[in-house]
């Protein structure tokens, strides 16, 4: 999977996510495209994309195991990869790289790494872009750039998403609205992520995007992405730092608490497993813990494992019912490191 | 962060409504902003009821609003008003036909309507520049720790009050007890139990 590389800063920052989205001359955006349409477009993409060995395959004809298979890695939502409509896939193989045919843009490459590095995320993106761009017509004026059906994504089509665990600034008062305010003044969009159950609920982990897609250029982007992360970084840590030195005993009581609990739990909730998570996150490099068996590697596994599951989104009723338990029995076997 | 309902900058406070972002003052125009604690008036819920209640007898509201509405793309046949309301163009030539609309819509969403990237094909030349130290200085806040789990067994807790409830003398239990019990047991699927809950909280609050 993509999160088993080893990123930089993963103590806060979980992993980072481009988007570059392109459209086809010559054809509707999506939502105005025939069947026929799609099928033109899905055949075009999976050429192109067999050329720099990119491997297709299309969401109407995956088995249940395919599709958690496909899902897992990250690359697609729910909705496409569960989707009845004709969408495709394509799978690089180089882990966290692929391509999502027909949904919402006729071509949208995703790239994820773990950890902050956004400019290896965007090269690799734009590596693919550039490819499409050389061998297809794709549309683009001079005045807005690649053309989208969605007005917010027109110009570079280049978005930038960080997903970031930051139990220090949560829990120290104030220090929210100075991330928050940190944020505006870079024009870029932060959002709890969501619960299983689509519900927002305070897990202390976020996702951090960028808005901008005009009147930027892709190193402004990147460069603005990387000091966004870089104060982000910076005062999570010091607000951990300070937590961890000033309420020492709580912190050593919730952080041996969540250990002992994700070690031995029976059932978990989706928002109390990602809660218990952040507390480990939160001591981890401040409280001395000789005596348990905790590394920023197990931490970061369970935080990705957890958080995006397809049996969290499976259609069969029964596996929903069965979630906590299953959740639960994952988590026990990270935290003895039988899942490596 | 932009409002994406007006475009301004959100300074202040902002609400979220699936997933799309609203200013103060748009939420307030919208009435979405604290939905609870709003005091509405009679005026106030009267009017739009009255509205509701003439275009339910007298059908949707006259074009009037639309004057473009006619207005089509030549090639996909996307209207202004699905342009809209959905948000989404139909195709490349919806560019043309809406030309200012869209600009309007990009300027309010983005800030600026002038592409400076770079051209298809190119790859952009991205030099990774240091990060000046200045950034942000560590802030002096506050330390406030909330515990998680002193009152409750985290997951488990909802398995916990419905047991307690099951076997219990309810005229013994509290009321925020019964409250917490029903939301479990609606959360563990189990209706008549809530529904049981409900009705017991409902004549306990008639009873005061």
């Amino acid at each position: 999977m993509w999160y088993d590389a080893p990123g930089n800063n993963t103590d806060v920052v979980i992993g980072t996510k481009v988007v570059i989205t392109r459209n086809i001359k010559g054809f509707p955006f999506v939502t105005k495209m025939t069947d026929s349409d799609k099928e033109n477009v899905l055949g075009m993409v999976r050429q192109a994309g067999s050329q720099i060995g990119l491997d297709f395959v299309r969401t109407d004809e995956l088995d249940d195991v395919a599709r958690a298979d496909i899902f897992n890695k990250g690359l697609v939502a729910t909705s496409v990869v569960n989707g009845e409509d004709k969408y495709g896939i394509l799978i690089s193989k180089k882990e966290g790289v692929g391509v999502i045919v027909n949904s919402i843009d006729h071509i949208s490459i995703v790239s994820l790494v773990p950890g902050d590095d956004v400019l290896l995320a965007y090269k690799r993106a734009e590596e693919l872009a550039v490819h499409f761009e050389k061998n297809m017509d794709i549309a683009f004026s001079d005045k807005y750039g690649f053309l989208s059906p969605r007005i917010s994504t027109v110009g570079t089509g280049v978005r930038v998403s960080v997903c970031v665990a930051i139990p220090g600034i949560e829990k120290t008062t104030g220090a929210l609205p100075i991330l928050t305010k940190r944020i505006e003044k870079y024009d870029w969009a932060m959002n709890a992520i969501a619960n299983v159950d689509g519900s927002m609920r305070e897990t202390s982990h976020y996702t951090i995007n960028s808005v901008t897609t005009l009147g930027i250029t892709e190193q402004e982007l990147i460069d603005g992405a990387n000091r966004l992360v870089a104060d982000i970084i910076k005062l999570e840590r010091s607000c951990r730092k300070n937590i961890c030195a000033k309420k020492k005993v709580i912190v050593e009581d919730q952080f041996y608490r969540a250990y002992a609990t994700l070690k031995y739990l029976r059932r978990a909730d989706f928002s109390d497993a990602m809660t218990m998570i952040a507390w480990l996150r939160l001591g981890q490099d401040y409280i001395k813990h000789d005596d348990i068996d905790i590394t920023w590697e197990k931490i970061n596994k369970l935080t990705n494992m957890v958080r995006k599951n397809y049996d969290d989104y499976s259609r069969d009723r029964k596996v929903i019912n069965n979630r906590p338990t299953q959740r639960a029995e994952l988590i026990r076997s990270i935290m003895k490191g039988d899942i490596a | 962060m932009r409002c994406q309902r007006c475009g301004g900058l959100i300074t202040n406070s902002f609400t979220r409504i699936n997933g799309t972002l609203l200013c103060e003052n748009c939420a307030r125009e919208l009435k979405v902003d604290d939905m609870f604690k709003r005091q509405a008036t009679f005026f106030e819920q009267a009017f739009p009821m009255l509205g509701e209640l003439t275009n339910g007898i007298m059908g949707t509201p006259s074009d009037l609003d639309f004057g473009n509405s006619k207005i089509k793309c030549p090639r996909c046949g996307t209207s202004l008003r699905e342009l809209d309301s959905k948000g989404m163009l139909g195709c490349i030539e919806c560019y043309n036909t809406y030309n200012e609309t869209i600009l309007k819509n990009i300027l309010k969403k983005q800030g600026s309507s002038d592409y400076i990237g770079r051209k298809p094909g190119e790859i952009a030349n991205i030099e990774v520049s240091e990060i000046p130290e200045e950034a942000s200085p560590a802030p002096s806040v506050k330390v406030e720790v909330t515990p998680v789990n002193d009152s409750k067994p985290e997951s488990n807790s909802s398995i916990s009050v419905l047991d307690k409830i099951k076997d219990a003398d309810w005229s013994t239990i509290p009321d925020n007890e019964i409250e917490a019990g029903m939301k479990a047991a609606a959360q563990a699927e189990d209706y008549q139990l809530a529904a049981k809950l409900r009705d017991e909280l409902k004549s306990r609050k008639e009873g005061n």
